[in-house]
Order: structure tokens, then sequence, then C-alpha cells
């Protein structure tokens, strides 16, 4: 099947030249839905992440997708978990850069600062064909964005905030017709000495947080090139580096700190066909994780080549093929690992009513072929009348994720033996546009979805070691909605989100089924804006049900609900100057809550920003 | 890691301050929790969730998180140790704190929460609490600065004063003016004198010490290495060395309890990678050994009821959420099978 399709791919790509795809000003990227029919993808407004600048990605997904983070305190390791799945089951991505440590199989979203990206996207659902490795739940794309012609900008911001918040971040950039250069350096501390109710003291006391100072600070680079009408390269070179002091659960006292930095950098060629688009990428991820004086390093070196042809109309396909070498020198061992991945896609607009599109990959990881990968989606629209659009997105996919190197080769307890993680998804959706004055965006969408060789590390005597033991049932709902209005002259907009997850853990009590461990069966979201003549207030909130803290019948953790409000002004000029300013309440009726067990999270607060426009 | 509790000797005890309350007139109603099964429940490493379950064997009923049922806050700790003593109940968390309740209605009566590494067990002598203490962990994950702290009073409070001792004490005994320490990684049972709050003597014994037990009058302390078992008891007059006892049975973990006939119930696990756990039965006085009198996998903790000649094993089920407790009656056969919490790791007979 590989091969027909592979064959075909290529005849297809010699026999067809009709369309240019792209303009060569535009610095080239690939976008995310143009194979991804039926799936469900959020993609994040520049002004969703104006708002989060001074925040964390994990607090970006946690208020506003139907994606539950796990936070263990503020500013600490905060992990997702899609659908009902593990931290380990998303996929990240960096400018088409899988960038999830090699070692731990997993993104902190707490060290991904929303001040180095330009843009973020988040798939939902099962989709190795499209993406590879570890996108069994989801994935996440970030990125950022040159841009050619856009002459001299340049952007100064800082914000203050409760707690000891001081981010600042600087960034300028340049572009002419064949050459774009932007580069941002950021800085954000955080003491974090927020006041919380200790409940592991007798009369639990009003304290301090201890020992949970937080500072990161990175750059970025991009730059783009027009070679030639025909061809571009581009650029993107990142360093971030987290110092922080880890926030003791209550009732422990203890002292730990952690040092994260990464450098990552992309290299792309893109050279623009006639109907066609080859696209070469190198890439470097070097993580360094130091925790308590103890170090870990891993690298992982990428090189990916593929072909985006549009045959005709109707047909579109692409075919690539992506190796990696990884190497990891961690505290208890040393290890590395290499991958070849080959995949091609295939997209057929039958009318103006329906596209299909199909997905398929095939991974070889040292001396095994695991797995086969097929996706297979539509888009059908179902109605267009007046204002009104309904659109059908139904799909089907396979996941599947390698055994991270720790799983694999710690020392001790690490196991070779492993399976990869696999996992199989449906999902069907209705979305529904409406145009004109009163205007929303609606989506439905049910998704179920089966993973099998979940790996948990369990004890053995003293030692743990992982295992290819979990299988989980999950299915779900999300319901998506957006509002959006004219009074007078105000512009109002409103958005709500309902999700319902339910994962079943279908091994430790097979009989009775039970939720798996921190996974919320029902969480919302919802907010309410208005702006006029430059002036914006916005209030929003977020609610997530409540949850075990462990498999069987555990302790339950309280369901919470947040509000946060903010108020903003753009138009406050001078010359040729702009200052936004704006300022936010977060956590606005000061809730004790706790994402999980004993971790204690900040009440109010408050923060104001600035920023110089030029 | 320490195991199991003074149960059966306070149990003893419990008779006989019962016996006496009732020929004596004085008597004191007794609280719900002052009769069954208190289980132990380690908790998972941080998530701090230790906690106390009340099983009554009689009406088959069992009572989750008691500590928190009764106290409106949750233990907030890994729970390593319960002691009663002096009418009182210690919760001993090795994450830094000791708790002390109301035996009978599990109300806080007070708490060291100050000045604590990690704590492993409480021993009461003249009327101070002795808390035995690993110290810190230096960088090499080595327990150099072992201390017993001392608590000038039974209900908690601040710690006065840390008497250092070799590395990794745990099990503590109090007779009269001695407090016994089982100083764990360093083979020696330390003996500190409660008054003038010093280290006066210092015995070797084989293999790692972690429990001391009453039997027959004598004080023992049960100690193994991966080949052996070794009991050594002590003449409480002169504080030297009375009888000795090595038993050939490998693979045995710091946990025990105390069975019907003066038996001893021990928890084997040949641990990683082949994992394979077990309960081995003996006794110092007869020649009792049944080297696999249970096997299995998971097993975390193991307790005796003298009353209902019930045996009590604890299983960690990997620690994911709720662990097992499975009951047994001394023929082996299954009594019955519970969920408790996290990490149960072993029980208190009331």
């Amino acid at each position: 099947m590989t091969l027909v399709f592979l064959v075909f791919s290529l005849f297809g790509f010699s026999t067809s030249q009709d369309t240019v795809a792209l303009a060569e000003v535009a610095v080239y990227a690939p976008t995310l839905d143009r194979f991804a029919q039926g799936q469900k993808i959020i993609s994040f407004e520049k002004k969703d992440l104006e708002a989060y600048a001074a925040r964390s990605l994990g607090e970006l997904l946690q208020e506003k997708s139907p994606v539950f983070v796990r936070q263990y305190g503020a500013g600490m390791l905060a992990s997702s978990a899609f659908r009902g799945t593990s931290a380990g089951h998303t996929a990240v991505f960096w400018n088409g850069l899988p960038i999830n440590s090699i070692s731990l199989g997993q993104s902190d979203l707490s060290i991904l600062p929303i001040q180095a990206i330009d843009q973020a996207e988040v798939h939902f659902g099962s989709s190795g064909a499209l993406f590879g490795n570890e996108a069994i739940g989801g994935s996440v794309h970030l990125g950022t964005k040159a841009q050619f012609g856009q002459g001299f900008k340049g952007r100064l911001s800082q914000t203050l905030g409760s707690f000891g918040l001081s981010n600042s971040a600087f960034s300028a950039g340049f572009s002419g017709k064949s050459f774009s250069s932007q580069t941002k350096i950021y800085r954000q501390f955080a003491q974090n000495d927020f006041p919380f109710r200790d409940l592991s003291k007798p009369g639990t006391p009003e304290v301090k947080a201890q020992n949970a100072q937080t500072e990161q600070f990175g750059f970025v680079q991009d730059a783009a090139w027009n070679l030639s009408e025909k061809s571009q390269v581009k650029a993107s070179l990142w360093w971030n580096r987290a110092d922080r002091q880890i926030q003791p659960v209550m009732g422990s006292a203890t002292q730990d700190t952690q040092q994260d930095q990464s450098w990552r950098a992309v290299l792309d060629y893109v050279r623009f066909g006639e109907g066609s688009i080859w696209n070469v990428k190198a890439g470097l991820v070097a993580d360094q994780l130091t925790f308590n004086g103890s170090e870990n390093r891993t690298r992982q070196f990428l090189l990916a080549t593929d072909w985006d042809i549009q045959k005709n109309e109707n047909w579109t396909f692409k075919i690539g093929t992506r190796g990696t070498f990884s190497k990891g020198d961690l505290s208890t061992y040393s290890a590395s690992d290499q991958r070849l991945e080959l995949y091609q896609s295939a997209k057929w607009e039958a009318s103006d009513l329906l596209s299909i599109s199909a997905n398929f990959r095939q991974l070889a990881y040292q001396d095994q072929f695991e797995p086969f990968l097929p996706g297979l989606g539509i888009d059908f629209l179902i109605l267009e009348e007046g204002n009104h659009q309904l659109l059908l997105k139904a799909s089907a996919g396979k996941g599947f994720k390698v055994p991270t190197l720790n799983d694999r080769f710690w020392n001790p307890g690490g196991n070779p033996d492993l399976l990869p993680e696999k996992s199989k998804n449906g999902e069907i959706g209705l979305h529904w546009l409406k145009k004109g004055d009163f205007a929303w965006e609606q989506s439905l969408t049910y998704y179920r979805m089966q993973v099998d060789n979940w790996i948990i590390w369990l004890p053995q005597g003293n030692i743990w070691s992982p295992q290819n033991i979990r299988g989980v049932q999950n299915q779900g709902l999300e319901y998506q909605g957006k509002l959006a209005w004219k009074s007078g002259q105000w512009n109002w907009e409103a958005r709500a989100s309902y999700t319902f997850s339910q994962a079943l853990d279908l091994t430790s009590d097979a009989q009775n089924p039970r939720q798996l461990p921190y996974t919320p069966e029902h969480q919302a979201n919802g907010s309410l804006e208005a702006q006029r003549s430059g002036f914006s207030i916005n209030l929003s909130t977020f609610y997530v049900g409540s949850r075990t803290i462990g498999t069987g019948n555990a302790r339950v953790l309280e369901a919470y609900q947040l509000w946060n409000a903010g108020l903003s002004f753009s138009r406050l000029r001078w010359k040729k100057l702009q200052f936004p300013i704006s300022f936010q309440v977060l956590n606005l009726l000061d809730r004790d809550y706790q994402v999980l067990y004993l971790r204690a999270m900040p009440g109010r607060s408050f923060q104001i920003n600035l920023t110089l426009l030029l | 890691m320490k195991y199991l509790f003074k149960n059966q000797l306070w149990a003893f005890a419990l008779i006989t301050l019962l016996f006496s309350c009732e020929s004596g007139g004085d008597e004191r109603p007794l609280g719900k929790y002052d009769t069954g099964i208190l289980l132990m429940n380690e908790g998972a490493f941080g998530a701090n969730d230790g906690e106390v379950f009340h099983f009554d064997p009689a009406s088959g009923t069992l009572t989750q998180n008691i500590f928190e049922l009764e106290n409106g806050r949750p233990f907030a700790g890994l729970l390593e140790d319960l002691v009663l003593e002096e009418d009182r109940l210690y919760l001993v968390a090795n994450t830094g704190k000791v708790e002390v309740v109301n035996p009978g209605d599990f109300k806080s009566r007070g708490a060291v929460i100050s000045d604590l590494d990690q704590p492993r067990s409480v021993a009461t002598a003249r009327g101070k609490l002795f808390i035995s203490d690993y110290g810190p962990y230096d960088a090499s994950y080595m327990t150099p600065d072992s201390y017993v702290a001392v608590v000038s009073g039974l209900d908690g409070g601040l710690v006065k004063k840390k008497i250092e001792v070799s590395n990794k004490p745990e099990d503590l005994f109090a007779f009269g003016k001695y407090v016994f320490v089982a100083s764990s990684e360093d083979s020696k049972i330390e003996i500190i004198d409660a008054d003038t709050e010093t280290v006066t003597k210092t015995i070797e014994v084989s293999g790692t010490p972690v429990q001391f037990f009453e039997q027959r009058g004598d004080l023992w302390v049960y100690s193994y290495d991966a080949e052996n078992i070794y009991f050594q008891s002590f003449h409480l007059d002169n504080l030297t060395k009375k009888n000795f006892l090595q038993l050939d049975i490998a693979n045995a973990t710091s946990r025990i309890a105390l069975g019907e006939d003066d038996r001893i119930y021990i928890l084997t696990s040949t641990g990683w990678p082949d994992y394979n756990d077990g309960i081995a039965v003996t006794s110092i006085y007869d020649t009792t050994l049944i080297p696999s009198w249970k096997t299995g996998t998971g097993f975390y903790g193991i307790g005796y009821d003298q009353d209902r000649e019930e045996i009590y094993v604890a299983n960690s089920k990997g620690f994911q959420g709720n662990g097992e407790v499975t009951v047994y009656s001394k023929d082996g056969s299954l009594v019955k099978t519970m969920e408790v919490g996290r990490g149960p790791s072993g029980i208190l007979v009331r």
C-alpha cells in the first residue's frame, strides 16, 4: 500500500504542473490542516497569544482549550493531557521540529514561553500518520513567523505583577523583499512567594510559598532569504534557559532546584516548482536538565525532506521521509537511538462540498519496523445557505509512541523490551458557521479512542521499572462556540467551550473500569470581551471538574472555577510610537484551589503590562 | 523503611489496661478507634497522600482517611509509622513531621512540624518524645547526619536537641530511662539515656537491625541481610547481648509480624528484576520454618491480629492509586480482601 502510494505520488509529480502553490514573497510554512481533513484543530489568534505573552503555554491551553494541564505549582512543571491521555501522549513541534525531550518523552509547558513564539496551533486526536511519534492524544504546533517586506519593527514590553513577577521582552525585526530577520530576547522572573493555606500544619495557617522562585530567559533568531524566485532558505534558532526552585508539595520541605537549558535550531530549504514545493529540513534539539546538581543531556538531529505536489485542482499529494538520530547522556546511562520514517499524504477534493485525505506513515526504530500508521479523514459541506455553513468532519487514525530513552535504558529499571504504545482514534464533528452581523462559529466533536500498551512505571521491590500494562478506552464530547456582534460603538465577542472526557482504565479493575487519575470528566471555559476605540475589557472563566488522584476508588480533588479579568488600551501614541497598556487580574475571586493534590496555587494576583511599539 | 509497629506489644498492653480498668472501676468509654484495626497507608512519593483507614473486623466496616475525617485537614505526608504510647497515637511522616492524636477519636493533640528531616519512628521515655530521623540526604544520597530528636512534651512541640546516632536509625524501644535505637545502616543498637539525652552504649549486631519486639519477656531486635535473618535479645539490667539466632531465610525485608504461638511472619522479596514476593514463617523457640507460606507480588506490609488469629497482607498495587489488604486465617485460607489507601504498609491492632 505504501509503495503504491509512493509510486503514484511520484508519477503524479512528474506529469502535472499547473499552479504555483505559494507566492514567493511569503515565508513558506506548510499549513497544519492541508491534509488534516476531518480532524480537530484549534489555532490561537495573535490576540490570544498577546494576552498570554507574560504567562505560559500551559496556562493558555488550560484556560482556552479542552486540554487538561497538570500544574505542579505556579511556574512549575506543567504537562498536557489531551482527551484523557497522558503527558507523554502529546507531540510538540516548533517550526516543524519535534521538541519533546527524548529521555522524558514530553515537554514542560511552563518552559515554553509564549514570548518566544508567534503562532500556536493545537491538533486533537491520534494522528501518527501526519505527525509521527507521540501524537496519540494530540499535538501542539508552535512556530515563529518571519515575513518579507515589513521594514523595521521594534517592540519592548514590560510586565510587572504580584509575587515578584517581572517579565521583560524585546524584539526587533527588519525585512525587505528578499531578506527577513527577527530577534527576540526575553526574561521572565517570579519570586512566587504567594500566600496559601498550609493544610499540612495544625490549624492550617496561611504561609508564604517557599522555594518556588522561577527565572527564565532566552532568545530567538529567525532569518529568511529568497535565494531566487524559486527558492527560499529560512533558519530559526531558539535558546531557552530556566532556573527554577521546585515548589514542594504541602507537608514536605524539600529544597530541590532544576535548571533546564535548550538549544533548538532548524534550517529549511524550500524550492518552489510549478505546482510543487520541495522542502529539505535539518534540525537540532539539545536539552540539558540539571536536577539538584545531577545532569542529564540529550541531543537530537533531524534531517527530513518532502515534496508537496498539487497534481490538479482535485488532487494534492505529499511524500516525505525523516531521519532522526538521538543521543542521551543521562545521570544513570548513555544511549542512542535512530529512527527513519516514510510518510505520504493524499487529498482528493472531489467537489466544492467534499474533500477526503488519506495519510500513511511507516516508522523504523533501531531494528524494528513499528508500526504502519494510516489515517483517513473527510470534510463534507452539508449545507451552505445564505450566511450559514454546516460542515461535517469525520476522521479515523492511529497513533503510537516509541518508548522513551528513560523507559528503555534508565539504570536501574529501564526495560529494553517495551513495545510502543498504540492508539486508535475516531471522531466525528459538526461545524456551523454563520457570517454577518451576528456571526458565530460553533463546533461539536465526538471522539472515541483506545490506547494500548500504555507504559506505567511500577515498583519491583525498591526498583521502579516501566511496563506495557495499561489499556485505556477514551471517549468524549467537545463543544466550542464563538459569537461576535456589534452594539452601537462596541464590538462584542463571547466564547464558550465544554468538554466531557471519559478515560476508563481497563487494567486496574477490568470488571469495573474507572476514570483515570487526574482526568476531569468535565471542563468548561468562557469569555466575554467588549472593544471600543482601542479600549477593551474582558472577563473570562474556566472550570475544571473533580478528578481522582490515583487509580481505584481513590481520593477525589474538588472541582474549581477561576475567573480572570482584564482591561487594555491600545491607542496610546506619541509621534510614531505606540504604547499599548493592559491590566489583568488573575483568580479574581481569590479562590483557594489545587490542580494536583497538595500543590499550592496562587490566589488573586495582578499584572500590568506596558508595551512600546515602533 | 520501617514497617511494623509495636502492635502486638501494645495490644497486650491495651488488654492489660482494659482488665485493670474493669477491676479498678476507673472506666473511660472506648472511642470509636479504640477497637478494630488501623490500616496504615504510606501514600505516594510527591503526593503526600498518606492516611489511616479504620477496619472493624466484627462488622466489616471500613472507614477511609480517618485523620482527615476527624481533623478537617489532610494528613499531608508520607506515613512511615504509627506508634501507640502513653495513651497517644503518634503518626510519623517521613516527609518531616509527627502528628499526635487521641487514639480513641483521632483528634489532634499536637504535632512536631519543624526541625525534622526524615523521621522514622518515635518512643516516649521520662515524659519526653524521642524521634529517630535519617537526617538530610547529602549530594550522594547518603545520610551522614542521622539523629534522634528530643521533644520535651509528649504532645509535640519544638525539637530541643538532636542526638547524633549512626546512619539511618529506624525503630526505637523505650525501657525505663533507656531508649534503644536500631541504627540500620551501621548494624548497631545505640542506647540513649533519656535523662542525659546522650548515647550511653553501642552494641554491634548482625545484619540490618530494623525492628524491636518483645517475646516471652525478652526484648529482641530483628535484623536481616540478603541471605539470613537474625534475632538478638538483650539483658535489660546490664544492657548486654543475651541470645542470638541466625536463620537461613534469604531475601527478607524489614517487615515482620508476630503471629500465633510465638511464630514470626516475615515478608520476603527477590526485588529487581525477578520480583517475587513471599511470606516466610519461623520461630525463635522451635524449629518452625515455612519458607513460602504465601507468594505473590506487590507485598508491602504485614500485620497480625492476635485476637482473631488473622494475618493482614498489604499490597501496594504499584502505588498507582488505592492498594489492597488481604486477610488470611492462620491456616492460610482467604478471609477477606479490601481496597485501602495508597501504599498500604502495615496495621496496628487496637
